[in-house]
């Protein structure tokens, strides 16, 4: 079995492009194929990538604050298209201005996010969490 | 040689009339603009509240200016806004949110109608299109300071057109700096192209005797660039602004951390400007400067961010440029409060204040800086032209083409991406691999013994990781990137 692979990108209108560049990075040299669709991503754009390349996750970054309305339905989107299993990570500054970060945890998880990362989360240890993800979603035994 | 009113590089003016009443028809609100109206409504705004006066003063009194960032989505919060800020700040901004940045005014209606419902901004800036003329002109209206629109727009004609007639004396950006580090997919010429409409517009408006100001955006993606290829970029929109008809520029710098580079850069910036700007047969301009504060990543914690603001506005004022542009204590988080706001002025223009009387006094370590930056842009800039064969315009898309310019970080798919810049031992920004930038053979070898000087102090090889050490060093508390 290959490397799991993830979609990579900057969602709505955000060209923030230095972390986006660090992600590819990172989550290479951890051991994924990323398919990094860069700055300035719909939603759809996301969903087709997963499609096309059989993909474990989409991680989605916001850096510019509008994140609340570039990342909403985006979980109801991915049910329409197939993506039944499809693991979603959030990150960045995703709502205007500077708030409580459990709130904006608590709102993209209600939004269907699996896990929610603040600017200045530690990248290995968001790669250690997805590979865990990955495996107990797609790689787990069957219960006996 | 180019005259003071290029007309090879354009458009015949029946032409562009014709192309304005199609660009005022992309947006409803354009129907409200009427360029005679607008004219005569900037003729009637008074001095204190234009641009180029404020900035001609502060340049004679050799003053640094503090202005902030802000921009929210309703016109009442916006106003209210910027009366916040405007006792602390010499000039005021109006920062246009994303959405409208890319032309996406249905998306911005959204973003509107969200913000009534919320009872807060869900938009990063203020989509001044989608409020049209009228509403513009009660924001210049309700404060005593001139406004500039600031924001990163690729195709900025219609914001332009509107903004101006509502009495905006200002605006930021260009075709190559609001493309490349704001735009995925724009072709260069395309962008360089509609950047040539709103400069001829302006030029229309001081044709007429209104002076509007304009402001390459000088950080570009704010991380890492090295002072010559800002420069060069910088120098090459104020001179495509100058072929427009433009006559009052200010090129912009953004800090990158070490004192004596950053003083050589804001001055080797001035003089540099001049000089190409007289070469290529312009005498009659205004130029002034603007220094960014650090345009990176900012430390989460308040305190440590004012140490980093604060250092950036004592940094502005020993380089002797015209303006700051000042960060906030929040900007770890993104936008902030209209206090957290105006808590980063009021940091800038103590520290300004009590520097206003000092110059900087490593005189021969800046000399040296200074003939670095001057000899590299001259290279850069000469190549580039040299590619244009006698066109600005050209010369940048075949740059950009031939990877000959190259800025770190880019999004764009037109920007290769090539050249690596690292900090050297003291925090300097040099360039480990130039790729296909020309640099003097001399000077590339400056760099990288530069960067070998910091490798042997590190003990490992310069490499990504450095560079990745170095992208987060300021907001981890340093400015050199050391191992962990």
């Amino acid at each position: 079995m290959g490397p799991d692979t993830i979609v990579l990108g900057v969602v709505g209108a955000d060209c923030h492009a230095v972390g986006n560049k660090i992600l590819e990075r990172v989550f290479s040299d951890q051991g994924f194929r990323v398919v990094n669709l860069g700055v300035m991503v719909s939603q759809d754009e996301f969903i087709d990538a997963a499609i096309e390349t059989n993909a474990r996750a989409i991680l989605v970054s916001s850096l510019y604050g509008q994140g609340e309305l570039d990342c909403e339905g985006l979980r109801e989107r991915c049910l329409e298209r197939g993506l039944e299993d499809v693991i979603l990570y959030v990150g960045g500054n995703l709502v205007i201005g500077k708030n409580d970060p459990a709130l904006t945890e608590q709102k993209f998880r209600q939004m269907g996010y699996d896990r929610v990362f603040r600017p200045d989360s530690d990248l290995a240890e968001a790669a250690r969490a997805l590979h865990e993800d990955i495996r107990q979603r797609f790689h787990a035994l069957p219960v006996a | 040689m180019p005259a003071d009113t290029d007309t090879e590089s354009q458009q015949p003016l029946q032409e562009f009339l014709a192309e304005r009443e199609e660009v005022l028809r992309t947006w409803s609100t354009g129907a409200e603009v009427d360029l005679e109206e607008g004219i005569a409504y900037q003729l009637s705004i008074p001095p204190s509240r234009r641009f180029t006066r404020v900035l001609a003063e502060a340049d004679r009194e050799q003053r640094v200016l503090v202005q902030p960032r802000a921009g929210v989505a309703l016109v009442d919060e916006h106003i209210a806004l910027l009366r916040h800020l405007q006792g602390e700040a010499d000039l005021l901004p109006t920062t246009i949110d994303a959405y409208t940045r890319q032309n996406q005014y249905a998306e911005a209606q959204k973003g509107i109608d969200r913000s009534l419902q919320a009872g807060r901004s869900v938009l990063n800036g203020f989509p001044a299109v989608n409020h049209g003329l009228r509403q513009c002109r009660r924001v210049v209206e309700a404060v005593n300071r001139p406004v500039q629109v600031r924001h990163g727009t690729p195709d900025a004609r219609l914001l332009a057109e509107i903004t101006l007639a509502a009495g905006f004396t200002s605006f930021e950006g260009g075709g190559i700096s609001y493309n490349i580090p704001y735009a995925k997919k724009v072709p260069l010429e395309r962008s360089i192209r509609d950047w040539q409409y709103v400069d001829r517009l302006v030029g229309l408006y001081e044709e007429r005797g209104v002076r509007i100001n304009r402001e390459p955006f000088g950080p570009l993606t704010g991380s890492l660039v090295p002072p010559f290829i800002s420069h060069t970029v910088g120098i090459l929109e104020g001179l495509l602004a100058l072929e427009q008809g433009v006559r009052c520029l200010t090129l912009g710098y953004g800090q990158l951390g070490n004192l004596v580079q950053d003083v050589a850069a804001v001055q080797s910036l001035r003089e540099l400007a001049e000089e190409f700007f007289r070469l290529r047969g312009f005498e009659d301009f205004q130029l002034t400067t603007v220094f960014h504060q650090w345009m990176g990543g900012f430390p989460e914690d308040e305190p440590k961010a004012f140490a980093v603001i604060s250092w950036g506005g004592a940094v502005s004022a020993l380089s002797r440029a015209t303006k700051v542009i000042v960060k906030t204590p929040h900007e770890a988080s993104g936008i902030p409060t209209a206090e957290a706001n105006l808590q980063g002025i009021k940091a800038t223009r103590q520290i300004v204040s009590m520097l206003a009387d000092q110059v900087f006094a490593d005189e021969s370590r800046l000399a040296a800086e200074v003939d670095l930056i001057k000899s590299e842009v001259r290279h850069l800039l000469k190549a580039v032209l040299d590619l244009g064969q006698g066109s600005v315009a050209e010369g940048a898309v075949r740059a950009f083409q031939a990877g000959v310019l190259d800025v770190p970080f880019a999004p764009s798919i037109h920007n290769a991406g090539k050249l690596m810049p690292i900090r050297d031992n003291q925090g300097a920004i040099r360039v480990l691999d130039p790729a296909r930038v020309p640099l003097p053979a001399d000077v590339a070898d400056f760099h990288r013994e530069r960067i070998q000087e910091r490798a042997r102090f590190e003990g490992r090889k310069p490499s990504y990781h450095m560079l990745i050490d170095d992208i987060y060093a300021v907001s981890k508390g340093r400015l050199v990137g050391r191992p962990r």
